[in-house]
């Protein structure tokens, strides 16, 4: 009558807890009932015996406390370890199917892998710039402040609005004002153009930092007048001093005057981005203007202190200064950004979008795995028909497909790892000075788990497909049309066609945008920016005046300058040569308001003038927003800026004749519509502090600078002979005739004439370049991104097309037989594969209508639904498409019809 | 003979249980009658523990058991040896005995 040992396991009778505690209680019934009868028969009374048993018997709730636990445990324990088993054993059946089929796994491991990959890598770069917090202590306390002008827009701050900020608010552990500019530092002859920062004195205090060797500024070095003492980046700590300690206490020439080092910092803590040297601001006097905005400011809000009420606390002083002062300051009121915000906003959407493009590409990854995979389970169908017919149970069927997937997943996860390695490096030497924080990034554990997180949810996408697939199958049906056929019915084809069509739909999502920014670019680059950009050169020079009265440093600057201009007229193949204080192609050297003066406040004398100066500057129709620019008459020869009315500088215009100005035709349009500017006087002093009137005597083209896609900025040009202004930055540009390299003679002749002054030689193509740097950025990985989800579309239709064919060899060989020429076969393969064609392009234009808006601010010119972006990609995808149906249906043409009805 | 029966249960029970299976395999009462009679009256067990022993020494794999009929018609709960519980026998009763040898040595001698 027994159930012979180990039956029970093979047949796995289900367990559980209440089954446990019903069996121990049968169990404890029948001793004490047998008991009881045995001490029946020894005489006692029913009762007496019933007791008695029940006695002997001992505690049952303990006994069945101790029994339960100890079995539900044991329970848990069989049930893990069969269930790891069946892990192990599936993971083994996996590896063997394929090794058996190596070709499939090597193609699906790597779709995933640049699916992956190319999410990854582009996930990386957000976190490291994006989520990370900034590499500085409660991160979160940091924040940028800002004024704000009568319009609400971003002011920096002037000294003593500063000063202000420090002595009136209560809300932050420290401010402290900064300014980035530019340092020739000079050691054993060798001249290096670094970035050098001023910072005021709370300056450490608010970012945190401690320094690596060394110490920070003391007191005494924050003086007025005080010897500079200098904090250096680790970066040039090791470039200069080869990371020896000894480098504390070292002197270097800094623009001819004596920096000792006393400090270096933590890699990674430079700010603001790209600083080497610190040094106290306070060696400096203060400017005492409240209009001076020369001074960014950061702060630390105070622990405990929410940033809005910190934001509060500095619009209210602000707002109160500018109630004390009235027009003196045109700081009305201020505002706080984060820190990181502050560094890293610009980039964010920008990053989203490839992130999202990336995502795309990692969905069309998938779709094409999940294509394979279930072509697979269509050839499996009698495999898996044959273990359900044995009673493998569906739960594990699936267990076993979801298996297959996880192992594709985890060899996909691993190759997109090292395919994020590699691309992270190409995106870096892609584009390093343009994202911000660029020197953190690493592949961390957010990224590892990223990359983890996205191959689990592969894994479990691509398994519930397969065992929806596989595991639904009918069994009579599977086996019986196994017989005839390599492969599923009509439903297999239905969804493996809607995979392609998801494919085909998201490929042309990505293409259009990758069209619409290629379209856009080439518009750009074909702007006429109004200057020749082709064969000039421009030396940037960093010339050290020295010391001594603003006379004379002008003086020595401006023979420094002639002297260079005309060893630069001597090189051969130079045409012409001029000079500027700004880089061509940049957006002046500053830029602020100049005022028209009346014929009346012309012959007034300056000091009279200033008194009225802040009135004037209200007179919204005499006074313009332009750029500022010193430039010599030969600059615009050498750029072939046209001369559109007046006269360009010459030699009459001296230093102490009449100040001339020109002016640009936007400003002239602007300022004076329907008149002509020459003879008109202006006052752009604001910028540099001269308050000299200037004549304007002529009107030169317009020029796009600094951003191709914005219009023609108003523009003042001042003569560089007249304002020599006190501005280290000398640019020579060199007018080629085009074949002569001119670069190393001119570097040559330069340091024939002073060898301490630091040069950097570029083309205005570079210098253009490097302005659409973000945008080519953009679109060569948007780009990327789309071939490659070509390349899978493409894929996907052939390999859905092929598995029509053999699907229907049977019904293609009747046909063939009964007299069907091949171009009918042909015609009937391809149209299979047209109309997974036009359903994916169909819904990929309707998505990419959807979405390409996310573009409208990169394109210039181009609309978001550009009819020619769109058209361009439909018509390709059909192309392509028609050509991936192509060659499965050619094939179908040769069958040998007699092959394929006689092989079966 | 020890003053509370669960004192020598907890040492030597599982080696009483071992060896009562060793001769058939059979339910929780029937093992306890049959120790029993084998001690003589001397050995009086609390059925409690003898259940704990039976379940500690199936789920250390030494006896498994199946639901079968009894003698009386009854569903009850059969323990029988496995192999492992068998080695485990010879092992335990082994040691028993010398131990037993030894401590009757000493007693008899002092």
């Amino acid at each position: 009558m027994r159930i012979p040992a180990g039956v029970r396991r093979v047949f796995r009778l289900p367990s559980s807890r209440e089954r446990i505690v019903r069996d121990l209680d049968d169990e404890v019934r029948f001793h004490v009932e047998m008991r009881t009868r045995r001490l029946r028969g020894e005489g006692y009374s029913e009762a007496e015996a019933s007791a008695e048993a029940q006695r002997r018997f001992g505690d049952v709730e303990d006994l069945r406390d101790y029994c339960v636990s100890m079995e539900v445990a044991h329970m848990h324990r069989t049930r893990a370890r069969e269930r790891l088993e069946s892990v192990a054993q599936d993971l083994r059946f996996a590896l063997r199917q394929f090794r058996k089929s190596p070709g499939f796994a090597f193609i699906a491991t790597l779709t995933l892998a640049l699916g992956v990959g190319a999410t990854t890598a582009i996930f990386s770069v957000v976190n490291g710039v994006v989520l990370k917090p900034l590499p500085f202590a409660r991160p979160q306390q940091l924040v940028q402040l800002w004024g704000l002008d009568a319009k609400g827009h971003h002011l920096s701050f002037a000294d003593p609005t500063f000063d202000a900020v420090l002595h009136d608010t209560h809300s932050f552990a420290a401010v402290a004002e900064y300014a980035q500019n530019g340092m020739s530092l000079v050691e054993d002859g060798e001249v290096e153009r670094v970035r050098a920062t001023a910072v005021s004195s709370q300056f450490f205090r608010a970012l945190e930092v401690a320094p690596l060797l060394g110490r920070l500024f003391v007191p005494e070095e924050q003086q007025l007048g005080a010897p500079m003492a200098a904090v250096i980046s680790h970066a040039l700590w090791v470039r200069r001093f080869g990371a020896s300690p000894s480098a504390i206490g070292k002197s270097l020439l800094s623009d001819g005057k004596p920096l000792t080092v006393v400090g270096v910092l933590r890699e990674g803590q430079e700010f603001p981005a790209g600083t080497d040297v610190w040094y106290p601001r306070e060696i400096f006097e203060k400017n005492t203007s409240y209009t001076a905005h020369n001074w960014r400011v950061i702060g630390r809000v105070k622990e405990g202190i929410p940033l809005e009420q910190a934001a509060r606390d500095l619009s209210m002083t602000l707002q109160r200064l500018h109630a004390t002062l009235g027009d003196a300051t045109w700081t009305f009121d201020g505002t706080i950004v984060g820190l990181r915000d502050q560094i890293v906003g610009s980039i964010k959407p920008l990053l989203y979008l490839l992130l999202s493009a990336s995502a795309v590409l990692l969905v069309i990854a998938c779709a094409n795995v999940a294509n394979l995979l279930i072509a697979r389970m269509a050839v499996r169908e009698n495999e898996i028909a044959v273990r359900l017919a044995i009673g493998a149970g569906r739960a594990r069927l699936a267990q076993q497909l979801l298996i297959e997937a996880s192992l594709l997943s985890a060899a996909g996860c691993l190759g997109g790892l090292l395919l994020a390695l590699a691309g992270m490096r190409v995106l870096l030497a892609l584009r390093p000075e343009s994202i911000p924080r660029v020197g953190e990034l690493r592949v961390d554990w957010m990224v590892l788990a990223f990359a983890i997180v996205i191959s689990a949810g592969t894994a479990i996408v691509l398994g519930l497909v397969a065992s929806w697939r596989g595991a639904r199958g009918d069994l009579r049906a599977a086996l019986a049309q196994s017989q005839r056929t390599q492969g599923g019915g009509g439903a297999s084809y239905r969804i493996r066609g809607s995979l392609v069509v998801v494919q085909l739909a998201m490929t042309v999502v990505l293409l259009i945008g990758a069209g619409l920014l290629a379209r856009s670019f080439v518009r750009l680059m074909r702007i006429d920016t109004g200057l020749r950009t082709q064969g000039v050169v421009v030396a940037n020079l960093s010339f050290d005046a020295g010391d001594g009265s603003n006379a004379e440093r002008v003086a020595r600057r401006t023979q420094y300058a002639d002297e260079i201009v005309a060893r630069a007229r001597a090189l051969p193949g130079v045409t012409s040569v001029g000079v500027s204080d700004a880089e061509p192609f940049s957006n002046g050297s500053s830029n602020g308001q100049f005022i028209e003066l009346s014929s009346a406040d012309v012959n007034r004398a300056p000091a009279d003038l200033m008194k009225d100066l802040q009135l004037m500057m209200q007179d919204k129709a005499h006074t313009g927003y332009a750029t500022y620019r010193l430039a010599s008459g030969d600059y615009f020869r050498a750029l072939q800026i046209p001369l559109l009315s007046g006269r360009l500088f010459d030699e009459t215009d001296r230093a102490g004749a009449p100040e001339v100005a020109l002016v640009n035709a936007a400003l002239a349009k602007k300022q004076w519509p329907g008149e002509s500017p020459l003879g008109k006087v202006i006052e752009f002093g604001n910028i540099d502090g001269d308050l000299t009137p200037m004549t304007v005597i002529g009107v030169v083209g317009d020029t796009r600078e600094e951003e191709l896609a914005a219009d023609p900025q108003p523009a003042i040009y001042v003569c560089d002979r007249q304002r020599p202004g006190n501005s280290s930055d000398l640019n020579v540009i060199m007018a080629t005739s085009g074949s002569a390299p001119v670069t190393a003679a001119a570097r040559r002749a330069f340091r024939q004439v002073r060898t301490d002054v630091p040069m950097r030689f570029s083309t205005v193509e570079d210098i253009i370049a490097r302005s659409v740097a973000s945008r080519r950025f953009m679109l060569l990985l948007v780009g990327v991104f789309g071939g490659v989800a070509l390349l899978l579309a493409t894929l996907g239709v052939y390999s859905v097309i092929s598995y029509l064919v053999a699907q229907r060899g049977r019904e293609i060989s009747i046909r063939v037989a009964l007299g069907a020429h091949g171009s009918d076969i042909i015609g009937l393969v391809v149209r299979q594969g047209v109309v997974l064609a036009v359903f994916g392009a169909a819904v990929g234009a309707l998505a990419a209508f959807a979405s390409t808006r996310v573009l409208k601010s990169l394109l210039y010119s181009v609309s978001t639904t550009d009819p020619l972006a769109f058209a361009g990609v439909l018509v390709m995808l059909c192309v392509i498409a028609l050509v991936a149906s192509y060659v499965p249906a050619r094939r179908a043409a040769r069958l040998e019809p007699m092959d394929v009805l006689r092989g079966g | 003979m020890p003053r509370d029966a669960s004192d020598l249960l907890h040492g030597t029970l599982d080696v009483l249980i071992l060896k009562t299976l060793s001769w058939d395999g059979m339910h929780g009462y029937a093992i306890a009658e049959w120790i029993e009679k084998r001690a003589g009256g001397e050995l009086v067990i609390v059925d409690a523990a003898l259940y704990k022993a039976l379940h500690r020494l199936e789920d250390s794999g030494s006896i498994e058991s199946e639901w079968g009929v009894s003698e009386n018609n009854r569903r009850a709960k059969y323990y029988s040896l496995t192999a492992h519980g068998r080695a485990q026998l010879r092992a335990e009763a082994a040691t028993w005995k010398r131990y037993a040898h030894a401590v009757h040595r000493i007693l008899e001698t002092a």
